[in-house]
């Protein structure tokens, strides 16, 4: 029991978000490419994604706030990087 | 059958971004490039270059693909550096590679930095099987391909050159556009006198750090006292570590019996080195291959050309192992496409 209290008081800063492609396509394309990176400290901030209906929900937990921000931050700059990609090669040029 | 194999590729390891499309035999078709500029006395940081190259990166790809009028279904292969290099913007390259591979249906070509350089260096000037000097503001080595690989024979235990004149660049606050260094060899082409400074050559190894650290403390005191100028110290500077770097060199070439040097990466603009590496080339009856900033310095034609050699040789790179990393060895590459040459042979 104690154990899993620590585990949860360990991991008490969350933070989620969820992005709406309306494409399942596109939503996969992202998922893809962003699950390669791993969270470089994995002791510190854990990330877990999901792809359903078109949507990208991902969540955050972290042992501290700084971490948290850290790591949420990097992560929806390359997110708006890889979604600016599709907007801008997915479709109009011609394949 | 007859169409030339088309790779797209993308540089971002450093303070540049760039991205290129070249063919098999080495044709540049487009090699646009950005480069974060910092203000004088300042380095680059890897999240400021990071920001930078997420602003500059898709414009760069639609201006690589008009120049070259191609469009991505002629594409064969998409290449980006995998590393050596700062971590947060080599992830901006992998990201944009990762998702056009997934928008295009194209193979991903995973590319060794320093090995592109050398690639670029070899088919720009046509060197065969050359000493390699590679030196860049993150790197110096001494190279040369034996069974299978390049193998370093010499490198710097500390800091790399590029890195040791960026900074005494700062100490002196000279502008960084278009590169700390040029604007030092510029100053040092007025410099009248030399000032001695520590020499550290270790073995086949080099070091840089102690050198700095006494010039950065001499540059306070004697500008103070007006004993030297800025000018007399980037000369002094540049002769010191070119000279180290030709005696590296030269001991790399009587080891594997080669006479033939290639220089390569952004110090290998620099016109001083050349003379002197030439100097000494021209004594041994060898000769200098070298090629002007549009080569040397990163740029992601040298990377699209790379992998497209090693896609043209059966290699490609999963889209799950599209890592990038900030380590990354030169030795750690085969290279796959000079093994195909000897059998050939």
């Amino acid at each position: 029991m104690a154990i899993v209290t620590n585990a949860q008081s360990q991991w008490q800063f969350t933070c989620g978000l969820e992005v709406d492609f309306g494409s399942e396509e596109n939503a996969s394309i992202i998922y893809a490419t962003l699950a390669i990176d791993k969270e470089l400290q994995p002791d510190k901030v854990k990330r877990q994604m999901k792809v359903s209906e078109g949507k990208l929900s991902v969540n955050f937990e972290a042992t501290e706030a700084r971490f948290l921000r850290a790591s949420f931050s990097a992560f929806v700059d390359v997110l708006i990087l890889a979604t600016k990609t599709i907007e801008e090669f997915g479709q109009g040029i011609e394949l | 059958m007859n169409k030339k194999m088309i790779a797209l590729g993308f540089e971002g390891s450093a303070n540049k971004i760039g991205v290129g499309v070249v063919t098999l035999d080495g044709t540049i078709l487009s090699n646009p490039r950005h480069t974060y500029i910092t203000p004088p006395g300042q380095g680059f940081l890897p999240r400021e270059t990071a920001q930078h190259h997420l602003q500059h990166i898709i414009p760069l790809v639609k201006s690589a693909l008009e120049t070259a009028q191609i469009t991505p279904k002629e594409i064969d292969c998409i290449c980006y550096t995998k590393g050596p290099g700062m971590g947060a913007p080599l992830q901006v390259s992998a990201i944009v590679v990762r998702v056009l591979s997934q928008l295009w249906k194209k193979p991903i070509v995973a590319v060794n930095h320093c090995v592109a350089h050398i690639e670029m260096g070899r088919i720009v000037t046509g060197a065969d099987d050359p000493v390699v000097l590679y030196v860049s503001g993150g790197n110096t080595q001494v190279i040369a391909y034996s069974e299978g690989r390049y193998r370093i024979f010499g490198e710097t235990i500390d800091i790399a050159v590029g890195n040791c004149l960026d900074r005494f660049a700062r100490v002196l606050t000279l502008s960084n556009d278009p590169s700390p260094g040029y604007n030092i060899e510029q100053l040092a082409k007025k410099g009248e006198k030399f000032i001695d400074l520590p020499y550290v050559v270790k073995g086949m190894d080099v070091s840089f750090s102690g050198i700095l650290s006494y010039i950065e403390a001499t540059a306070i005191e004697k500008l103070k006292t007006n004993e030297c100028t800025p000018a007399d110290l980037c000369y002094s500077l540049q002769e010191t570590l070119f000279a180290m770097l030709v005696e590296i060199t030269e001991r790399a070439m009587a080891h594997c019996d080669t006479k033939d040097v290639l220089i390569v990466g952004g110090v290998g603009c620099n016109e001083r080195l050349q003379e002197m590496m030439r100097t000494m080339c021209s004594e041994r009856g060898g000769r200098l291959f070298a090629t002007d900033d549009r080569y040397c310095i990163d740029n992601g034609a040298m990377i699209a050309y790379t992998g497209l050699l090693e896609f043209a040789h059966g290699a490609s790179t999963p889209l799950e192992d599209t890592t990038f990393t900030q380590r990354f060895r030169t030795d750690e590459v085969k290279a796959i496409w000079r093994e195909a040459n000897i059998q050939k042979i």
